[in-house]
């Protein structure tokens, strides 16, 4: 392609980061662009992997087989394709919009629902800075002094997109399970952020990355600082997602499929990559807040540096570490769903008021009062 | 790179624009739950207006506990009670609305000519910027410290207030003993 002047297509496009001067801000605009499409491209593999996973698992703890036929010629792939091939169903599937739903707000549910969870994985922090042509560029697309709160905030949204789909479709069932599902996620929501009141005490600082460089050995991870808050966090995670055993909201045998009853096709897709992302931020948020983030257990940022000799490369060790921790949680997930049996509405509502509420309390005041005699001058 | 200085700038006109509209659909939309969505946007809105001046944990809260909680029962009501579009009435006031448009548009009248006479960088956080913040210890220390030290009467005194208004609540929505009938806010909650 020929521009008119002697240049090509390609000169023109290397010709380009001369024409922009590079300051800190320059820089830091276009690594937020480049980190959000990857975050962005990542999360959206999430789904078929973690539905694949989701079959296989439950198959081998029930010594089935799970999909295994689709896949390449003679390459079955253990099914991974399966994935593939509903994904595409799931897209091309003719659209049924019911009478009587409320149009505008039937259509915007589910960005409702994926808007935040996508939000929220902006602010995590992926592994430690890297450096690029002298140039720090922190690994979390945006980098908070209040990244907790931001966190809570913006995953509190969420509950309009399941209330909002319930109300719009315009069906009992569909409403019953939204206004379970979201009188279940406000409740939770207390509990959640109760258990990381004592974080923020302990490490005296709202900043994500500050609480995952803090954590340099074991003995200061999280969950040994604070054992109480993860065991909190952990049930709250269940109830957040309402995932099993907690997936009242979407009781087949009550209520059809809960909130998202009338949505087919790409809709209902959405939905799914809401609960897959919000399941995947949640268990980094726990591995960062609990397990240590991105450093790796035993082996100081500092000697990774050294032995790599390079930034870069320790960056990406962390963000290996990270994901590993997260999967792990995401695995706990999975494993809980096919073990426990689903709860009762009222037991989860009184666990939540009557049994998180209080101990998460407690476990404030507690830790306030140890602190406060172990720092006290 | 004289476009990027004005980039706050460009930025505040496109937020307070974005709060100006979802302000006027919260009161100009017919059907309740949009009134209620759009009071979300609103609010949430307002919440980036606090951040681009810098106050993070105050356009975080402001999400927190407004859009995240308060709007939701809000909407829960509206769902619930199951409320039907209000007809369009054409324009007709009664003496009493009249009297209300009146004075909110003197209202905004005075304010409009006080901020034409106030200082052109009232909009800008001016000498409370990034580092000045950062100096002081961060949004949130700031805030945590002015609250338990030099307002925490006022801070107490309106918790308080919201546990009245609580207790009021529950008395109001309390069913007649005598009717033996549990009231609704004892019966949920289970055994």
């Amino acid at each position: 392609m020929n521009l008119g002047v002697d240049l090509t297509f390609l000169e023109f496009l290397a010709s380009l980061p001369a024409l922009v001067e590079w300051n800190d801000f320059t820089v830091g605009l276009v690594a937020f662009a480049v980190k959000f499409a990857i975050l962005v491209g990542g999360l959206l593999q999430l789904p078929p992997l973690l539905v694949w996973i989701e079959r296989r698992v439950p198959a081998l703890m029930q010594r089935r087989r799970g999909p295994n036929r689709v896949g390449f010629f003679k390459w079955r792939l253990y099914g991974l394709m399966q994935s593939l091939a509903d994904t595409i169903k799931l897209i091309f599937k003719e659209e049924v919009v019911p009478d009587g739903a409320h149009k505008v707000f039937y259509h915007l549910a589910p960005v409702f629902c994926v808007f935040p969870a996508f939000l929220v994985a902006c602010a995590i922090p992926y592994g430690p800075d890297l450096l690029v042509f002298g140039h720090k560029i922190p690994l979390s697309v945006v980098r908070l002094d209040v990244g907790f709160l931001f966190i809570l905030a913006i995953s509190s949204l969420a509950v309009y997109g399941v209330s909002l789909a319930g109300w719009a479709s315009n069906n009992k069932y569909s409403l019953m399970g939204s206004l379970r599902a979201s009188a279940q996620m406000i409740s939770y929501e207390i509990p959640l952020g109760m258990s990381l009141i004592p974080i923020v005490l302990i490490y005296g600082t709202l900043d994500l990355g500050k609480i995952v460089e803090a954590q340099t050995s074991l003995i200061h991870w999280g969950v040994f600082a604070a054992p109480f808050s993860f065991m909190i966090f952990l049930i709250c995670m269940f109830a957040e997602t309402n995932r099993a055993p907690f997936d009242l909201a979407e009781a087949e045998g009550e209520l059809v499929a809960g909130f998202h009853t009338e949505y087919n096709s790409a809709k209902f897709a959405a939905f799914f990559l809401g609960e897959y992302v919000s399941m995947f931020v949640l268990s980094c948020l726990a591995a960062t807040v609990f397990f240590g983030g991105w450093q790796v257990p035993f082996v100081p940022y500092e000697t990774i540096v050294a032995l790599a000799g390079s930034p870069n490369i320790a960056a990406l060790a962390g963000i290996m570490m990270l994901l590993l921790k997260a999967s792990f949680f995401m695995w706990v997930y999975i494993w809980v769903r096919w073990t426990l049996p689903r709860f009762r509405y009222d037991q989860l509502m009184s666990l939540g008021w009557k049994f998180m509420l209080p101990i998460g309390l407690a476990n404030v005041v507690g830790t306030a009062v140890v602190l406060a005699v172990l720092r006290f001058k | 790179m004289e476009a990027l200085n004005l980039m706050p700038e460009i930025l505040f006109y496109i937020i307070s624009g974005m709060v100006l509209v979802s302000s006027v659909m919260v009161v100009a939309s017919r059907n309740p739950i949009t009134s209620a969505i759009f009071l979300v946007v609103d609010l949430f809105f307002v919440a980036a207006l606090y951040a681009s001046l810098g106050a993070d944990f105050t356009a975080a809260v402001q999400v927190l506990v407004y859009a995240g909680a308060i709007v939701v029962l809000f909407v829960f009501v509206i769902m619930l009670l199951n409320l039907k579009p209000e007809a369009l009435r054409g324009f007709r006031f009664t003496v009493g609305e009249a009297l209300v448009l009146l004075i909110t548009l003197t209202g905004f009248v005075i304010i409009a000519t006080e901020l034409a006479h106030a200082p052109p960088d009232i909009a800008s956080p001016g000498n409370l910027g990034a580092a000045a913040i950062e100096l002081a210890g961060g949004n949130t220390f700031v805030v945590g410290m002015r609250m338990f030290t030099a307002f925490l009467w006022p801070f107490e005194i309106a918790s308080v207030l919201i546990l009245l208004a609580i207790v009021a609540c529950v008395m109001v929505a309390k069913k007649d003993k005598k009717s033996g009938l549990k009231g609704h806010i004892q019966s949920s909650g289970g055994n």
